[in-house]
């Protein structure tokens, strides 16, 4: 029977936007899906759980134009221990910048440890200002393709797929420079002191550190 | 400012130069970015892990010539170096600016960098040019004013790193 397994490779899985995305899947897939995230200390166990489903779907950010660190680390440790039976792999990636083709080298690396490791790959979908767009006048149009990323892996009818919200760059620069002096305020931080040019100093730095 | 960040230590007789800097992060303590955002909007330009990578950012930050050494994997830099590069964004910005057609961070103190990237590993063709495509992204959002990517066996890496150093010295 086909049953989805969700995997959120998110560094701060417990509140990130992947976990929102997540949930947005599972309300949209008619059927069974169950949500886990990857932390640096459930490897095996989510090795062992993944061989019960048909279908995984990684739900990831894009950190520095590729992979988090962490989520490499679980693909590693799949490539060292692999599951007896691989389901099928999707791919839902979001990004912070409006682009959503700022993915696609990340979207090329989980095609090449597909193929390496022998993992068909299902459907993918490649989000551009994913850390906004939930919270913006646009959510419906994130839904309605993760919907329709939901309804391509229950029929199998694999497909890529792709948003972000409907704007000009420029508008997009002014939507995002008021959200993040909204997260700013939060914490007390004026624009004026996010906008420091400023970063901390090196202190002793040694040359021969580290030889 | 001169940097070589290395994922293995290089065995090299590094000039006496304290415009060249040296750090090898598989000797280093740190630990990978929560996403936590707070060196954009709680403390900017600053990380609140307060481990090994806040030595290495500001250099980072300050150096107008970057050589990286980083064993590739699925296309991409392998666990070590990519642990470090994401600790970096203290170094730049929350905001966006429109960078060569795109929505990119603005840039805190960035000196504009040639970057070399010495890449190891046993990499198809698929491989190097996942890998070449990254850099050129990187590129964008790391300051990087010109790149080159240079795919060597890893026997030949401290010879690599030296004949680079060496035209460091000549400029
Ligand atoms: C260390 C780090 C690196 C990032 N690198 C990129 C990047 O290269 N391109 C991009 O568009 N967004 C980048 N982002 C932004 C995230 O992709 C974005 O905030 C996303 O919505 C986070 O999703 P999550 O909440 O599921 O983790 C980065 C964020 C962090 C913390």
């Amino acid at each position: 029977m086909a049953k989805i397994m969700i995997l959120n490779g998110s560094p701060r899985a417990p509140k990130s936007n992947s976990k929102r995305y997540a949930a947005l899947f599972a309300k949209y897939c008619s059927i069974a899906c169950t949500y886990f995230e990857i932390s640096k200390s459930n490897h095996a166990a989510l090795r062992s759980e993944m061989e019960k489903y048909s279908d995984v779907l990684f739900v990831f950010p894009l950190y520095a134009d590729a992979l988090p660190v962490g989520f490499l680390n679980f693909l590693k440790f799949l490539e060292n221990n692999p599951p007896t039976r691989k389901p099928v792999v999707s791919i839902l990636i979001n990004c912070g910048f409006f682009e959503y083709n700022q993915n696609e080298i990340a979207v090329r690396m989980m095609r090449l440890f597909c193929r390496q490791n022998h993992y068909a790959l299902g459907s993918v979908l490649m989000l551009g200002s994913g850390e906004a767009i939930l919270d913006s006048p646009f959510q419906f149009l994130a839904a309605a393709k993760i919907k329709q990323l939901a309804a391509s892996i229950v029929s199998r009818s694999y497909r890529v797929f792709h948003v972000t919200m409907p704007l000009t760059r420029k508008l997009f620069q002014l939507a995002s420079t008021y959200y993040w002096v909204q997260y700013g305020k939060k914490f007390g931080v004026t624009k004026k002191q996010m906008q420091t040019m400023e970063i901390e100093s090196a202190g002793e730095v040694r040359s021969d550190l580290g030889h | 400012m001169k940097l070589i960040l290395s994922d293995r230590p290089i065995h090299v007789a590094l000039p006496d130069d304290e415009n060249i800097r040296y750090f090898n992060l598989s000797a280093l303590k740190i630990s990978n970015c929560v996403g936590c955002f707070g060196c954009w909007t709680k403390t900017p330009g600053r990380c609140v892990i307060r481990d090994d990578a806040t030595k290495v950012y500001p250099v980072i930050a300050q150096s107008d010539e970057v050589l990286y050494v980083s064993h590739v994997k699925y296309g991409g830099y392998d666990s070590v170096m990519k642990t470090m590069l994401e600790r970096a964004i203290p170094i730049q910005q929350a905001f966006i600016r429109i960078f060569k057609g795109e929505t990119h961070h603005v840039q805190r103190a960035v000196a504009l960098k040639q970057a070399t990237i010495v890449a190891y590993g046993e990499l198809t063709e698929e491989e190097k040019d996942i890998f070449t495509r990254l850099i050129a992204r990187n590129a964008y959002n790391m300051s990087f004013a010109s790149y080159n990517v240079l795919f060597v066996e890893e026997s030949k890496i401290d010879e690599t790193v030296e004949k680079i150093v060496r035209t460091w010295q000549k400029s």
